[in-house]
């Protein structure tokens, strides 16, 4: 699975990119991503989430996951991801934070 | 309490839907090109809005503040902690976000005689300890939101502090939910950095009389202290010089520009509205450098009147230029010193005022007149409370 990650925006305007590909991770730590993206049901979701009218200083999420036979592009900001989503981005902006 | 907008409206929610929520940010762009060729845009608010004067709304309802505790969930808003009159508690952020929410309330109040945010005594709600470890701060579409800031990781690496460590995102924060209610412009490209530009500005203005500082004596800074002294930064942007907030091993450098000719054009971040904000904010710190005294006073005066009364969800810097422009002109006289002021500070970021007939002031008109054709309804604004009950 690879997954290619952007979170830009926020008060700071700081943009943090990485792409994440699982079979370079410890295996473990490859199978909890792959669980996250399962419960997240990430290739089920919308193309894109929507904060609520107004709303300013979100971080705006770009995330894209290609599998063998499935790929999917979701964009979200943080009130506006499902829980089980917002789980998943926390996991990506801390592996892509390791690589900064 | 559930409240109604006074009537500024603009075009028919769901074509903002349509240019929001289905196009790239070129095709926003394009399509809000194409909006304003074909002149479905807004019209003037002051003589539609039947906006109730300062004094009516002052009986109304004054400064009422509400803090909540999120306790690092990200459920808002939370536990109430802190309400209008209550005395400081102890927890270091729910003071902050209390103290600088009301001087903010108080630059609005005392400076400019608007009631909160919506000018009818809107309740301030924000809400701290959001999230866990949570490196930002944000307006949700109707209250404020705080983050702790990486408390995470080893204090060695930890860029960032708490969010409301600094009042100027406080008065960044709130103007949002002012901006919202007033020019409502898009959050995208110019109009979107113009957005963000009206936030800095106002914010930093909170601070600068908080501290009772003329423009001489400001640092222009926004957010210093929020990055942790791991970080090598005055703070997150520099009105006076953006793009040299911070330089940083790992952060990269402040990408700001402060110059046309720098503009950013980026898929990224809404279209690097917290990129190109440098240009409009170095305007304003230019028109407050040369008109001098307390930036909150005559150059303040001329951001709010545009944000209140002349700027729309479209209107990009040049736009921005003109009406800052004719306002000074109107409220200190044509060719005044504060006028010239104006002239300079747009000048010095590649923009030159336009004081002919342009098709920006063409569409303000056509819409002005479809909303009177229509009792101000024609054009209705995207449907929106400003809270919903809790
Ligand atoms: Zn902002
Ligand atoms: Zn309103």
């Amino acid at each position: 699975m690879k997954i290619a990650f952007e979170r830009s925006g926020g008060f700071a305007g700081l943009r943090l990119t990485a792409t994440i590909e699982t079979d370079d991770l410890p295996p473990d730590e490859a199978a909890e991503l792959v669980q996250m993206v399962e419960d997240a049901r990430f290739f089920d979701l919308p193309g894109k989430l929507r904060a609520r009218p107004g709303a300013a200083d979100e971080y705006q999420y770009l995330v894209t996951i290609a599998t063998d036979d499935q790929r999917h592009t979701v964009e979200t900001t943080d009130t506006a991801a499902p829980e089980t989503l917002r789980t998943l981005l926390n996991r990506l902006n801390a592996l892509a934070r390791r690589r900064r | 309490m559930f409240h109604r907008h006074p009537i500024h409206c603009i075009i028919p929610p769901h074509m903002l839907r349509e240019i929001a929520e289905r196009g790239s940010v070129v095709q926003q762009a394009q399509a809000l090109q194409s909006y304003a060729a074909s002149s479905q845009l807004r019209g003037q608010r002051t003589e539609l809005t039947g906006m109730p004067s300062v004094a009516q709304t002052q009986a109304a309802a004054g400064k009422e503040r509400i803090i909540y505790d999120a306790k690092e969930t990200t459920t808002l808003p939370g536990v109430k902690v802190r309400s209008e009159g209550d005395p400081p508690v102890d927890d270091i952020a729910v003071n902050e976000a209390y103290d600088g929410s009301g001087a903010t309330y108080d630059l609005y109040h005392e400076v400019f005689g608007r009631n909160s945010i919506d000018n009818q005594g809107m309740r301030l709600d924000s809400t701290v300890h959001y999230g866990e470890s949570f490196d930002n701060a944000f307006w949700d579409g109707q209250q404020m939101v705080y983050g702790d800031g990486d408390a995470d990781v080893p204090e060695e690496e930890r860029i960032f502090n708490r969010f409301t460590a600094a009042i100027d995102v406080i008065g960044h924060e709130l103007t949002h939910g002012v901006t919202q209610h007033e020019a409502r412009l898009l959050y995208y490209t110019q109009p979107g950095a113009l957005n963000e530009s009206m936030s800095d500005v106002f914010g930093s203005l909170v601070k600068q009389r908080t501290l009772n500082q003329t423009s001489a004596e400001a640092d222009w800074i926004i957010g210093a202290g929020l990055f942790t002294a791991n970080v090598n930064a005055q703070g997150i942007r520099s009105m006076k010089a953006p793009g040299t907030a911070y330089d940083d091993p790992v952060l990269g450098k402040d990408p700001q520009p402060g110059h046309m000719r720098d503009y950013m054009n980026v898929s990224y971040d809404n279209g690097g509205v917290h990129i190109n904000s440098g240009i409009p904010n170095h305007a304003f710190y230019v028109v407050a450098r040369e008109i001098g005294g307390y930036a909150w006073e005559k150059p303040g005066q001329i951001w709010y009147r545009a944000l209140k009364d002349e700027l729309q969800f479209w209107s990009d810097f040049q736009h921005a230029a003109n009406v800052t422009y004719q306002l000074a002109g109107s409220l200190y006289g044509k060719g005044s010193l504060e006028q010239q002021a104006v002239v300079t500070g747009w000048k010095e970021v590649g923009i030159t005022v336009e004081t002919g007939f342009g098709w920006r002031q063409l569409i303000s008109i056509i819409i002005a007149l479809l909303n009177q054709l229509g009792g101000g309804n024609v054009i209705p604004a995207a449907p929106q409370t400003a809270r919903e009950e809790r």
